[in-house]
């Protein structure tokens, strides 16, 4: 008898017509560990709140076929029955975490479940050192960092019985580094505990280093594959339902190396036999590029910041230039002081030493919305933006607000919305779009101003592959007209794809700033920086290749180019 | 006010010690105890006893400044009020007319301004027993506080998530006020007349309202998720058994009510003026 068991199962949502999961039959043994991947819209998140008890308890709709987890049927009992099996983590680590200090987080399970409070002590102690808090039990959220939240998500769900550690999307919102440290808890917890995992996540590469039992491809509502790592990652399935493969995998397969279950792919040390033919490709085409010197749009230069007069500085002497055209990515860690530099730039914030210039002139004692002429933000959840009901209020809103007169306004958000693919939009409610199609509204709204430089705070956050290769596309398109883009991102191989440059911080300090190409392949950097190392670039150091940074960049354009096409 | 948005300041003193419930039955009887009476020799009493215990439980006078000097303006816009609207009253509880000030008829009496006087300093004498609770009681006692005294664990903890929530939602409101300066929304002073301001910050409600109804969502299923409503009772994480402590304030919390009461009735029953 399996633990999780799905049998003919279908499920529809209270208010839709089509069934949202059809005919799932599943079986899923104790001591597994299993990851459920599939684009957005997939059917995968509703598969997770079928075995958590989310549906039907919170979500209405109707069940035919059956769904047993440890004997029982969970929708014939109640929320609380499932959660004795089953514990969650949600995506929101900040959302999730409902106590006011860790402690109290981590009780919660305890405390509804009337556990006296001396039993529940010990058990809060020991939930916690077992991810490796307990120095950090009387700590508020606002002080901890998302990985650290998480964590603690983690120890309250071992300080219940729950055998079956689900997760919906560990690693969105978390940093490479974070991600990593995320993962080798949940690692550690399958191995001591013998808990059955469940990690349901499109971002394959991140999560398949870390020695998956299986893989589970749902698109549509259905699944499509079912697998080990190396029955799947051979064949194109993944790529095919819009996931994206590890990257050392599109490497080998663009150099139509033929892959079998028995190469063992999904550990990248295995791939060593192909050496020869990804080497020889590699010497064969790559070609020196030249780089050609461009024009100064904002210079920064010896900027130093602090909140207050006797805090330490958060960021402290940086300078770099932003050319005309190009894109620029801001790499570094939570707390490496990204955000406060991008306030310094936008002038929400004042530094305290240095000067900012754009095309010369000292821009030092503009205001906020002077420099929003200028230097346009987007932020990172759309939604905090969107202050109108219809795309074209949305758009012409910055207009409007600097007083242009409306026939003005009107040509310019409706040029605006033709480059951005949203001039059919143009009438409809901001709410019913889709999360993508908002971010698009609020890029808009930045270029319907006409900045010089656009910048981006995490771009792609949360968007699955499919959704990420039409969103940086439609940069691309952007790009073309001559705005300069700087991006902060989480994502290495965002950069890799998309900049030119990249800007890397750490403890507050700018420590390099070089072509994306020679930072990634930089091992002290990304050491430094707590940064994560492409895959690519670990094939670079299996092969031996003595210059990784041009073996890095034939293989990322190499492979941009196969998406493309 | 700490990044957390909490007013706690962590010392060691026998009203930090004291439980959260405890604190709160001594501040419903103190308040009971004000009520009844209307008389400012009580009043001044009980402010001096009141600021003594705040420096007992070592609060310093720096923090509780801004809430005082709010609570003193607050006191004197509502004594200016009175003494518009009815200029006379003290007079008409004492009948004794002592007039200061007559124009066009509309007699302000010495009484009316004892009176104001009075009220005020029952407003204040409300103060530091607040101030008290407060700045000693951790934010993770509130819920478990009132649930000892009774009140639903459901409705308890929802205290509980407020607090726990509040600094991330100013946190975000502060993010939508930047990126909307940005686009060129006047938020500050001087860049806009003072209309246009609060309509400007009437438009950053809407992007609020849809991510805290998000953040509803995801709150309510992790509850749901991890068993909060199971049973009718909880236990909780930050309670103690109460102690020798506890219980002598809870009989002296009890006397106070019972003092009231008997000196109310009788020896000062009524409007106390010079």
């Amino acid at each position: 008898m399996s633990l999780i068991s799905f049998k003919n199962f279908s499920f529809r949502y209270k208010n839709l017509k089509a069934p949202t999961l059809k005919n799932i039959n599943l079986d899923i043994e104790a001591g597994q560990k299993v990851l459920i991947a599939g684009p957005s819209g997939s059917g995968k998140s509703t598969l997770a709140h079928c075995i958590n008890g989310l549906i039907p308890f919170t979500y209405k709709g109707e069940i035919t076929g059956s769904l047993e987890i440890n004997g029982i049927r969970p929708y014939e009992k109640s929320i609380y029955e499932i959660s004795k099996y089953v514990g969650t983590i949600l995506q929101d680590q900040d959302g999730q975490f409902v106590g006011l200090s860790v402690g109290e987080d981590v009780a919660f399970s305890y405390e509804n479940d009337n556990v006296p409070v001396d039993i529940m002590h010990k058990g809060v102690n020991k939930a916690l050192k077992e991810v490796e808090m307990i120095n950090f039990i009387k700590e508020v959220p606002h002080n901890l960092s998302g990985g650290q939240k998480q964590k603690v998500s983690i120890a309250g769900i071992l300080a219940t019985s729950a055998n079956i550690l689900l997760f919906d999307e560990p690693l969105a919102n978390l940093d490479p580094y974070s991600s990593k440290k995320a993962m080798d808890t949940i690692d550690s917890i399958h191995k001591n505990q013998n808990k059955t995992v469940i990690v349901v996540e499109h971002r394959i590469e991140d999560v398949l280093e870390h020695d998956f039992d299986r893989i589970i491809v749902i698109d549509n509502g259905e699944i499509v594959a079912d697998g080990t790592p190396d029955e799947l990652l051979p064949d194109n399935i993944l790529s095919y339902y819009g996931l994206r493969e590890p990257l050392y995998i599109e490497v080998l397969k663009s150099c139509n190396i033929r892959l079998s279950k028995e190469d063992k792919i999904s550990k990248i040390e295995n791939v060593k036999k192909f050496k020869d033919s990804i080497v020889k490709d590699y010497n064969l085409n790559s070609k020196v590029k030249d780089e050609s010197d461009k024009k100064v749009v904002l210079s920064v230069e010896n900027i130093s910041y602090k909140y207050y007069k006797d805090s330490e500085y958060v960021i402290k002497d940086i300078s770099f230039n932003i050319n005309s055209g190009e894109v620029m990515a801001i790499l570094g860690n939570n707390g490496a002081g990204k955000s406060t530099l991008l306030k310094v730039i936008s002038g929400i914030a004042r530094q305290q030493e240095g000067t900012i210039k754009y095309m010369g002139e000292p821009i030092d004692r503009w205001s906020v919305k002077k420099r929003g002429q200028v230097i346009g933000y987007v932020m990172q959840n759309p939604n905090h933006m969107i202050t109108k009901n219809i795309v074209f209020d949305e758009v012409a809103f910055g207009l409007r607000n600097n007083g242009y007169d409306e026939d003005f306004v009107k040509k310019r958000v409706e040029d605006t919305l033709k480059v951005c693919s949203l001039y059919q939009y143009r009438n409809w409610p901001i709410m019913s779009l889709s999360y993508g199609q908002r971010k698009r509204v609020t890029i808009a709204s930045i270029l319907a101003m006409q900045p010089k430089i656009i910048i981006l705070d995490e771009p792609t956050a949360g968007q699955d592959y499919r959704n990420y290769r039409e969103f940086m596309s439609f940069l691309d398109d952007i790009k073309k007209t001559g705005i300069s883009i700087v991006m902060i991102t989480h994502d290495m191989h965002l950069a890799l794809e998309y900049a030119q440059r990249a800007v890397v911080m750490s403890e507050g300090r700018l420590i390099i700033n070089d072509t994306v190409y020679n930072v990634l392949s930089n091992k002290e950097i990304i050491e430094r920086a707590n940064l994560k190392e492409t895959s690519i670039s670990k094939l670079a150091k299996i092969y031996d290749v003595e210059d990784k940074s041009s073996f890095l960049e034939y293989f990322t354009n190499k492979i941009k180019d196969g998406a493309n096409c | 006010m700490s990044r957390t948005g909490s007013l706690y300041i962590d010392r060691n003193t026998i009203f930090h010690r004291l439980d959260g419930s405890i604190k709160l039955m001594l501040w419903i009887c103190w308040t009971i105890f004000i009520f009844m009476f209307m008389d400012i020799r009580v009043f001044a009493i009980m402010t001096i006893v009141g600021f003594v215990l705040l420096r007992i439980a070592q609060i310093p006078f720096k923090s509780i400044k801004p809430l005082l000097i709010f609570i003193i303006i607050f006191t004197i816009f509502n004594s200016i009020l009175l003494i518009i609207v009815t200029p006379e009253y003290g007079s008409q509880l004492t009948g004794k007319y002592t007039v200061l000030l007559n124009l066009f008829g509309v007699k302000l009496t010495m009484q009316t301004l004892f009176y104001a006087l009075t009220l005020s300093l029952k407003y204040i004498s409300l103060l530091p027993i607040t101030l008290l609770f407060l700045f000693t009681t951790n934010p993770s006692e509130f819920a478990c506080s009132l649930n000892r005294l009774g009140v639903s664990y459901k409705v308890a903890y929802s205290i509980s998530i407020a607090l726990r929530y509040i600094p991330d939602v100013r946190d975000e409101m502060i993010n939508i006020i930047n990126a909307q300066e940005a686009r060129g929304v006047p938020f500050k002073k001087g860049d806009a007349n003072t209309i246009k301001l609060l309509k400007n910050y009437l438009t950053i409600l809407f992007p609020l309202l849809i991510s805290s109804l998000q953040r509803v969502d995801v709150v309510s299923n992790a509850m749901d998720l991890r068993g909060f409503g199971k049973y009718k009772t909880r236990t909780w994480y930050n309670r103690r058994p109460l102690e020798l402590n506890d219980y002598i304030f809870i009989v002296i919390s009890i006397a106070l009510v019972i003092l009231g009461v008997f000196v109310k009735n009788n020896f000062l029953n009524k409007f106390y003026c010079i």
